[in-house]
């Protein structure tokens, strides 16, 4: 681990300060610790924000929920307000990471957790999103657990989050404080996809801070649900995964959201399979129909190529388990 | 046997030392405090084949605390002799920094020296090392193989080609990794030519005998100190390259140096079990006998050195059959060397064997409890001898009915539940049962308490509790009175603890020695006239509780405490040996198990989940019922990891292992480990050895991924013969 400072803040004002300067965002530590221990990661100062607060979770005005930026993924989980109106992001908590974890891990460091390319975290291989221009040796590789949806030449890492897959299909903002104030980005486009920048993940300004993750007011009640795919059946990671939520009146699908895990550069929204699906009766044919349109545009790898099938297979599997019909 | 009542053995005790563990007591290698210890980081190598061209240390050295850089440009000549009594391979073990060569990924280059931890990884950072790179050799499918090793009997080929029914398969096994919890660690100081080592080892004695060679200095110079292991499956029975860099380190420092392998460095740093590709082709006639078996099986090993382990014998002697034909290979690859992990060759043979029996079963329409029991020999084909026991028929019988067998339907693909496909699968395990001459150190104390001590270790079986309960009833004294020291080449040698030979073995030494001191006081009581058991026959003289008496006359008697200090005697002392019979076996010796599994498979989503395995055990006596489940159950955990998500992954291009960590390497966690079950056929095996044991701790891994494979068959009617067992190839 290289040297660094750490500086523990009080309020948002010396956040931003120490981030002006430089300094790195450090709230659970859960994955930013583990990469300075590894060398990926070689901050010069540390800036611990964990005293801000910033862990509210809160009904918005509109009727929207807010959840704080430090909220853990814990009791983000169990917070009765998810629980009841936002299952999608309940369970893509409790299906990510383990008991111990999510004890420690925030909402904001969820989002802003790293890829899992095992290239990416060994410091002796080539790898363009920690040391640009190295070049990228997932491509020709060993990629079974890398992206399909949204790679570059430069980068096929995937967004290892869970709870960001249900953010992107609930069309959450993520609210951010700079030097400049404060403004609000969507998700979707809050995480970058690699281009030939691939080291740049989000769109941050310097110096700026996640507040919040806001899930925009939704007036038609949601039936939602997070289907994740993986070897074990805990503790790892999502080769493939699905966050649906529906609205159904009359028999009919009103409101369609639809996003995938495991399978891009960054959690993919599926439009595609959202406009097939609202206007329609359910159908075991209908989540057929839909879900063969989730891997549109796939680029497959040597070693992931099952995931163009499985993604298609997790989408149709979730659509089924929330609008019925077998 | 012992003429002693048995009120330990047999007792489902808790571990003696687990209140130790818990408490964070208990102290692994790493965490002896050792004064003015320094630490140290290995640099490894980045590139898989090659030559060293530079080491830059100027940024490392300039680090606040780092106090040197050791490579192949400064380190020490080292002796390097050879060792007879290790489990060093076959060819010449890697030299740690004595030459500019890299043989493989992950090589240790060098080793930085720092006041703290944290300053020499930071310091191992820094080190810049420059290579002449050549791309290495990698894959066990590409590279030629070393001249086979070979067994026949019979003429296989013949006996194929006139074959009823002929089956031609290949199976592959990926490469796995021991993967304890604890990692390896070592801690060296030298006082003067002296060298003490407290390590992670399965064998202090084996670590002491390779420090002496590789340093050239006397056996008796080096003491090697383990009292715990947090686990190990086989990674612990090498003095590993780490070992000799601690104490090459601590002489150059010239201060005792603690060096502890991270997770990443033990899957290059340790050894692994091999990638293995196994060929088999199985005659038969039509009602299921076997008539022939041909095995050809490949295995990865190091260019420098040629690992073999035993995975012919089960394909010898499991089943009847008069022709037999094998082959194994060892590939040289640029890759560090293997070695044993739980099971070695056999559970590889294992697998190999039962699914092929499971292909035979389904192709012909037999049951594959029933095929087995067809095949079934009266005595040892390998080598004429009979069994000295051999239950599989009862392993067969209990577990079929344990198992509720009979209530499946034999048909592939028949069984649904919801979306998931049900499937049962079963397979035969097989170990040989062995024992080594061992010594233990027996202590009666005047205070009526015992100490009993031997060099052996407890990697997790339980050797603390297993061994305290043969003394305890061998000296007739309660189990809290009686306390058992190991780990330390001081005490009285024993013989690696692994193979499932350390109760057999250590175990008959200690109830030897037991016995001995308990009839020395006898002797000792009996011919004392102020004893009221003077005069007694000592053949009818029992202990119970401390308190020796006539074993018709409980009242007739007196304690240790009173024989010993009426007798001014401070302790009763002996060391009690225990040595395997001399000359050729007269017995084909083995441990047995069926192994019965249940799966769920989401063919849609690729998804094989473990409802329930039962193990059924003709291991001869259980000496602690509780730990042998701990063992049973560890090792069928260990069997889902083998069939289902383990396997270490190398690139090729650079033969670097890419999922060199637990995030990667997927091992099972408890939501992937069901309802697991182990039984144990009542008796003992009196040829074995003194106390009846077969051994179980390697067994109880053997056949449960071939009958995890065979589930997911039946489960599927898809026949994957290749492990792990991943979503890709069930999609």
């Amino acid at each position: 681990m290289y040297p660094f400072s750490f500086t523990k803040v009080s309020d948002t004002r010396e956040a931003l300060q120490a981030g002006r300067r430089g300094g790195r965002y450090v709230a659970g530590g859960t994955t930013l610790v583990d990469l300075m221990r590894e060398t990926v990661e070689r901050p010069h100062a540390l800036v611990d924000i964990s005293a801000l607060p910033l862990r509210e979770i809160t009904v918005t005005e509109r009727g929207g929920l807010r959840i704080g930026a430090l909220a853990r993924m814990a009791e983000t989980a169990t917070h009765p307000v998810v629980r009841r109106s936002y299952p999608v992001i309940s369970e893509a908590l409790q299906l990510g990471a383990s008991a111990q974890l999510r004890n420690m891990a925030t909402i904001g460091g969820n989002i802003m957790q790293r890829t899992r390319c095992t290239y990416f975290r060994d410091v002796t291989a080539a790898c363009n999103k920690r040391e640009p221009g190295s070049g990228c040796a997932a491509l020709h590789g060993f990629n079974r657990s890398h992206a399909i949806l949204g790679t570059s030449d430069h980068c096929v890492a995937t967004h290892p989050s869970d709870v960001a897959v249900a953010f992107a299909a609930l069309e959450a903002v993520v609210h951010l404080l700079g030097p400049d104030g404060e403004r609000g980005v969507p998700i979707v486009e809050f995480l970058l996809r690699p281009g030939d920048t691939p080291q740049r993940e989000q769109a941050l300004r310097p110096g700026e801070l996640i507040t919040a993750v806001e899930i925009p007011a939704h007036p038609r009640p949601l039936k939602s649900g997070y289907l994740k795919v993986r070897d074990r059946q805990s503790y790892e990671f999502a080769l493939a995964s699905a966050a649906i939520a529906l609205h159904l009146r009359g028999g009919v699908i009103r409101e369609a959201k639809v996003a995938a895990g495991g399978v891009g550069t960054v959690p993919w929204k599926l439009p595609a399979v959202e406009q097939r699906l609202i206007g329609e009766r359910p159908s075991a044919a209908l989540w057929a129909d839909a879900a063969a349109r989730a891997a549109d545009g796939a680029r497959p790898l040597a070693h992931n190529r099952f995931k163009v099938e499985l993604l298609g297979r997790t989408v149709e599997r979730q659509l089924r388990t929330l609008g019925g019909t077998r | 046997m012992s003429p002693q009542p048995q009120s330990a053995v047999g007792a489902p005790l808790s571990r003696v030392d687990g209140r130790l563990k818990v408490t964070g007591k208990a102290k692994y290698a790493a965490e002896h405090h050792v004064d003015t210890v320094v630490h140290a980081v290995v640099v490894d190598s980045s590139v898989g084949r090659g030559r060293i061209t530079g080491v830059d240390t100027r940024a490392a050295l300039a680090q606040p605390g780092v106090l040197k850089v050791i490579s192949h440009l400064n380190a020490p000549k080292l002796a390097y002799r050879e060792n007879g009594s290790s489990n060093n391979p076959p060819g010449e073990r890697l030299h740690v920094f004595q030459d500019d060569k890299v043989h493989f990924h992950g090589q240790p280059v060098a080793v930085v020296l720092a006041t703290t931890l944290e300053a020499a990884q930071h310091g191992a950072s820094l080190v810049q090392v420059r290579y002449d790179a050549e791309r290495p050799s990698t894959d066990l499918a590409r590279a030629p193989a070393h001249d086979p090793v070979t067994y026949a009997r019979g003429d296989a080929d013949k006996a194929m080609r006139s074959a009823a029914v002929r089956l031609e398969m290949t199976y592959r096994t990926a490469r796995t990794h021991q993967n304890a919890m604890e990692p390896h660690a070592t801690i060296a100081r030298w006082d003067g030519n002296r060298l003490t080592v407290w390590d992670k080892t399965q064998w202090v004695g084996g670590t002491q005998t390779e420090l002496a060679a590789v340093f050239g200095i006397p056996r008796d110079a080096v003491r090697v100190i383990s009292p715990f292991v947090g686990g190990a499956f086989g990674s612990g029975l090498r003095a590993w390259p780490h070992v000799t860099i601690a104490a090459l380190a601590a002489r150059v420092a010239g201060r005792p140096v603690k060096l502890a392998l991270t997770r990443r460095q033990m899957y290059f740093g340790t050894g692994y079990r091999p990638a293995y590709e196994c060929g088999v082709r199985l005659g038969s006639d039509r009602r299921g006998r076997l008539t022939a078996m041909v095995h050809d099986i490949k295995a990865e090993t190091s260019t420098y050195e040629d690992f073999q382990e035993d995975v012919l014998a089960a394909g010898q002697m499991l089943y009847s059959m008069p022709n037999v034909r094998q082959a194994y290979r060892r590939v040289p690859l640029d890759v560090n060397t293997p070695l044993y992990m739980r099971g070695p060759g056999f559970a590889t043979a294992a697998h190999v064997i039962e699914s092929a029996m499971d292909e035979l079963a389904h192709h012909l329409g037999i049951d594959p409890v029933e095929l087995r029991r067809r095949n079934e020999p009266a005595a040892d084909e390998s080598t004429g001898l009979p069994f000295s026991t051999r239950r599989l028929r009862e392993c067969y019988t209990t577990g079929a009915r344990e198992f509720g067998w009979q209530r499946r339907n034999p048909e592939p693909r028949s069984t649904r539940d919801g979306d998931w496909l049900i499937g049962t699968g079963m397979a035969a395990g097989v170990y040989e049962t062995v024992r080594k001459a061992a010594k233990a150190r027996v202590r009666l104390d005047a205070d009526g308490t015992a100490l009993v001590e031997a060099a052996t270790s407890d990697m997790g079986p339980g050797t603390y509790t297993s061994m305290t309960q043969v003394a305890a009833d061998a000296l007739g004294l309660a189990l809290r009175n009686v306390t058992f020291r190991l780990g330390d080449t001081l005490m009285p040698p024993t013989p690696p603890h692994s193979g499932s030979m350390t109760m057999a073995s250590v175990g008959s030494a200690v109830q030897a020695g037991s016995d001995t001191v308990r009839r020395q006081a006898i002797k000792l009581a009996v011919e004392d006239v102020r004893s009221p058991l003077h005069g007694a026959n000592p053949g009818d003289v029992v202990v119970r509780g401390g308190r020796l008496h006539l074993k018709d006359n409980p009242a007739r008697g007196e304690t240790y405490q009173r024989l010993l200090s009426r007798n001014e005697r401070t302790h009763l002392e002996t060391v009690g040996s225990f040595e395997p019979p001399s000359g050729p076996e007269r017995f084909s010796l083995y441990a047995y198990g069926a192994t019965f599994a249940e799966v769920a498979v989401d063919a849609r989503l690729g998804l094989v989940r473990v409802r329930r395995v039962l193990g059924v055990y003709d291991a001869g006596r259980i000496i602690s019922p509780k730990l042998a489940d701990s063992q049973a159950l560890g090792g069928i955990v260990g069997g889902i990891g083998t069939a289902l998500l383990e396997h270490t992954v190398t690139d090729h291009r650079d033969g670097r292992i890419v999922n060199a960590n637990l995030a990667d390497y997927l091992v099972p966690v408890n939501a992937d480990v069901p309802d697991l079950r182990a039984i144990y056929l009542e008796g003992e095996d009196r040829e074995a050895d003194p106390i009846g044991v077969k051994g179980l701790g390697e067994l109880v891994h053997i056949g449960v991924a071939p009958a995890l494979t065979n589930a997911v068959f039946h489960a599927t009617g898809r026949r994957i013969r290749e492990l792990p067992i991943t979503a890709e190839v069930l999609l």
